[in-house]
């Protein structure tokens, strides 16, 4: 298999349908997975609750809550209770998806393709690395923001913040297209961002891998290997950073996007 | 506790550095793109509505181009930092 050959193997999805209708099942299956175990996760830890000295486990979700709830306490500025859990989910969630990334390139969809038999079948296991992920979840975070938006302000203070923001009375037509451009730019913003992300760092994990498939041979893998090693641990350790920042990013984000929709005075 | 008093804690807690927020800064360059390309998303969409291409197009790239910036502006000119160095640096500055 070739180089160019290679990397479109590991980016490409394992769908069904066609047209709108293609699923990629691979990206639904790791997703619904990853969002089973957190729910498995708070369930078994909820089970064992201690109050006195916490273990290991508790006290590791505990700090992830608190980290999560300043962070709410920091940038929203109104009392709504579904914002923290909201916020909580999708800083789990995405980071667990992005995490997927740190997982060797190769062994996944080796494993698959030992599985299924098929030697030529995909599989892409970031789920983060598909535009159909970072769209939904951004879209969802969106049509919140419009609800809140009118729930909020009222449909008279949602049609009024499209009026006169960000020129004031006298430009009417311009204020209307600029804030649709502006309501547009929240949900794209958000999935770009983190598909960008997430699609060069396993574009580079591909490349770092390509240096074992294709120069280490023979004698020439004494020098290419243990690079290969040090370039991985490396963008590895990198990544960590990254996915990390991505996920906290995306809850951020949200969060103050929906601050700005319970902001009155906006 | 009254309305002003709730109203006063309000402005305190809004006046609050929030170093966290910065970190928004990072998507500033992001948020900058995709305003350019919601704005041509929306030009392109009215020009379909409208048959009007490519009028709408190009004026809307305009407009997030405008809009970008006074965002990217926006959210640089407010950089907030923590309690201490803030405090630090007013000292400085008087």
């Amino acid at each position: 298999m070739g180089t160019v050959e290679y990397i479109q193997h590991h980016l490409t999805n394992n769908s069904i349908g066609e047209g709108f209708w293609t699923f990629n099942m691979d990206t639904i299956v790791v997703s619904l997975l990853l969002g089973a175990l957190i729910v498995f996760a708070a369930a078994r830890l909820g089970k064992q609750l201690e109050s006195g000295t916490p273990g290991g486990f508790q006290n590791f979700v505990e700090s992830i809550l608190d980290f999560v709830s300043t962070n709410v306490r920091d940038a929203f500025p109104g009392h709504n209770p579904l914002i923290a859990p909201l916020a909580l989910t999708i800083f789990l969630w995405v980071w667990l998806m992005n995490f997927m990334d740190l997982i060797p390139v190769d062994l996944l969809p080796y494993l698959y393709q030992l599985i299924t038999g098929d030697s030529h079948a995909y599989l892409k296991v970031v789920p983060t690395t598909d535009l159909n992920t970072t769209l939904a979840m951004a879209f969802t975070v969106f049509a919140l923001i419009i609800f809140y938006n009118i729930k909020i302000k009222g449909v008279g203070g949602f049609i009024k913040m499209f009026l006169f923001h960000p020129f004031g009375k006298f430009f009417v037509p311009v204020n209307i297209v600029m804030t649709l451009i502006e309501e547009v730019s929240k949900p794209l913003s958000l999935a770009l961002r983190l598909f960008g992300n997430m699609f060069a760092g396993e574009l580079v994990f591909l490349l770092i891998a390509l240096i074992g498939g294709t120069l280490a041979v023979g004698a020439a893998a004494l020098f290419w290997a243990p690079l290969q090693v040090l370039l991985d641990l490396g963008w590895l350790i990198f990544h960590l950073l990254v996915i990390t920042l991505q996920a906290f990013i995306f809850m951020v984000l949200t969060i103050v996007y929906l601050g700005m929709a319970h902001d009155e005075g906006h | 506790m009254t309305e002003l008093g709730s109203e006063a804690r309000k402005k305190s807690e809004q006046a609050k550095p929030k170093p966290a927020l910065n970190f928004l800064l990072l998507s500033a360059g992001s948020m900058f793109t995709s305003m350019i390309v919601a704005g041509f998303l929306v030009g392109y969409a009215l020009d379909q509505l409208f048959d009007t291409t490519p009028i709408f197009l190009l004026g809307c790239a305009v407009l997030g181009f405008i809009g970008g910036i006074q965002k990217v502006h926006r959210l640089t000119s407010r950089i907030d930092l923590p309690a201490e160095t803030k405090e630090e640096k007013d000292e400085q500055k008087s």
